[in-house]
């Protein structure tokens, strides 16, 4: 009986939490995709992140079902918009113009601030596009913080979707790998600093692993050849680095947004927190796919600031010694509600919410191209 | 020579943005790098940097000096990517001693090439003095047109001075730097180096 009653309870729960996502989901992503595809092709991406809430309410799995979501996304993203891309490697024309990626927003910082500098003074402040990228990159920190890296980010999701395909890894991280830990960091101070130099998105020219698709290659021949080698080198890390170590290496180890996220994400409440329970066995440890935990004192688990809030230690946990909170606080609220209102489901919603809103950008219009070609 | 300096400091006082720019790339890993949490090394190492591009500087001064006698410009080609390769590769040895060595130096670093290395923001700073921005070849020009040694002095006496002061910004990160802001600012000198080895390669070939 009891065990009927919270199948019931928790099909009640999940059917709540799929139809309170799905509505704002729906309402913004077809006012978004109005502007391009239709509305009309909003609705199935609405219904299919709607299922995905629903089903990690139901189960209680977060990372595996977001895993689903995160890396359809990216799929969407490669699908429609780098594809698309493709018409343009051999386009001779060359724009430096910084990009509005979140990824070249962090370490082109100091250009961004020049060219508010020079709206300003010409008087245009008001048609600024990076002042409307840094309210909304406020507003993804303030919502979600560091889990952008683990639901919304389309380079993120190529990551964690590749890391997911392989049954082991051929490669197992060495001591380099927390020696290294620090490199996204030490590549954003250098990257602002260059960015400042060159007045240019440095990112973007040498190191982004999709401007291989772009303009941004250099007239000149041996610097076009040493772009293509560190584009490749960065590709390779996004797409071998998981096949072959199970670990998201571009995101760990190359990406400067994650860094940038890492520092501010801190201004967020949401934290993924080792319980008492914890028995310092290692398991979070060894499947964390951003090599954000490590062993603190006592063995027990420490979760660093790179954690991007995926989940999959939560889940892997065999004593569920790592749980989210709120504030530090898992919310176990007394009633019939206790087990919705919880941390983590306010969390999931949030994550879930902005990601699937965001990648409405890509989302529908890849399903308008992918139904297109299949009428071909 | 009053009205030169004051001429040279205003020069630099209006182009010192540029002077930022190419300087923080250099001397800001390394201050991250090797700064500690409080002034007095941090002033050291910038008080060094300076110490460099004045002797820079100076040596412009000279040569400008010297190509307004003999009619052409002196300094080789080559003087500028060798500069900066140089550093690169100090930058680059430095970063990787200190990150193999887990966070301390190695025993040989310590006990013989530590000065060296410690003179590396001199070397830093000449690198930096030596590579030729548009002010600094406006400055060169006029100094070219007057062709004498202390009025040279005086002139790019005053650039550096009033350059120096928008340099002085770096020093306000001392209050956070510790062993966590070493860590990375290791890994930045690194990166840095390598880049800066790649630019003077790129000048060489």
């Amino acid at each position: 009986m009891t065990g009927t009653g919270n199948v019931r309870g928790r099909t009640v729960g999940a059917g709540v939490f799929g139809a309170l996502l799905f509505l704002p989901v729906f309402f913004l992503s077809s006012r978004i995709a109005a502007a391009g595809p239709g509305a009309r092709y909003a609705l199935p991406w609405a219904l299919f992140a709607a299922g995905i809430g629903a089903a990690i309410v139901y189960t209680g799995r977060v990372s595996f079902f977001r895993r689903i979501f995160f890396s359809v996304s990216a799929l969407a993203f490669l699908v429609h918009f780098k594809l698309g891309m493709l018409y343009k490697v051999f386009n001779v024309t060359c724009s430096k113009d910084a990009p509005f990626c979140h990824i070249a927003m962090a370490p082109y910082f100091t250009g961004y601030l020049y060219q508010q500098y020079l709206a300003f003074m010409s008087g245009g402040w008001k048609l600024w596009g990076p002042l409307t990228l840094g309210a909304a990159w406020l507003f993804v920190t303030l919502a979600i913080g560091r889990g952008w890296c683990s639901w919304a980010c389309f380079y993120g999701g190529i990551d964690d979707g590749l890391r997911a395909l392989p049954r082991r890894a051929l490669l197992k991280p060495g001591a380099w790998a927390a020696r290294f830990r620090d490199l996204p960091a030490a590549l954003l101070v250098f990257l602002l600093l260059a960015s400042f130099a060159y007045m240019l998105p440095v990112y973007c020219l040498w190191l982004c692993p999709f401007k291989l698709t772009g303009e941004f290659l250099d007239a000149e021949r041996s610097t076009r050849a040493l772009q293509y080698g560190l584009m490749g080198l960065a590709l390779a890390a996004l797409t071998l680095g998981p096949l072959l170590t199970k670990k998201r290496v571009f995101c760990s180890y190359l990406c400067p947004f994650a860094a940038w996220q890492a520092f501010w994400g801190r201004i967020n409440p949401f934290r993924v927190t080792p319980a008492e329970a914890c028995s310092g066995c290692g398991a979070c440890a060894r499947v964390c796919p951003m090599s954000a935990i490590k062993s603190g004192p006592g063995g027990r688990a420490e979760v660093l600031a790179y954690c991007n809030l995926c989940g999959e230690c939560v889940e892997a946990c065999p004593a569920g010694g790592l749980r989210y909170t709120l504030f530090g606080l898992e919310l176990p609220g007394g009633g019939a509600l206790a087990g919705f209102l919880t941390a983590q489901n306010f969390y999931v919603y949030s994550a879930l919410t902005l990601g699937a809103v965001f990648s409405s950008l890509w989302a529908p219009a890849a399903l308008k191209d992918v139904i297109g070609a299949l009428a071909r | 020579m009053p009205a030169l300096f004051a001429e040279g400091f205003l020069l630099g006082l209006s182009t010192g943005f540029y002077c930022l720019a190419s300087c923080l790339p250099l001397l800001a890993p390394y201050m991250l790098a090797e700064g500690g949490g409080t002034w007095k090394p941090n002033l050291l190492i910038f008080l060094r940097f300076a110490g460099g591009r004045l002797a820079a500087y100076a040596l412009f001064a000279l040569l400008a000096t010297l190509a307004g006698r003999a009619g052409r410009y002196a300094l080789p080609g080559w003087a500028v990517p060798a500069s900066l390769l140089a550093c690169g590769l100090l930058m680059t040895a430095l970063a990787l001693l200190r990150t193999a060595g887990g966070g301390k130096a190695l025993c040989a670093l310590e006990r013989g090439l530590s000065p060296a290395l410690k003179r590396l923001p001199l070397a830093m700073g000449f690198a930096t003095g030596i590579n030729i921005c548009p002010p600094f070849a406006a400055g060169f020009l006029r100094l070219v047109g007057l062709a004498d040694l202390p009025k040279g002095f005086a002139y790019f006496g005053g650039f550096f001075v009033s350059t120096t002061l928008f340099l002085t910004p770096v020093l306000l990160g001392t209050p956070w730097l510790g062993r966590r802001a070493n860590e990375i600012g290791r890994l930045t000198l690194l990166v840095a180096g390598l880049w800066f080895c790649l630019l003077g390669l790129k000048g060489l070939i």
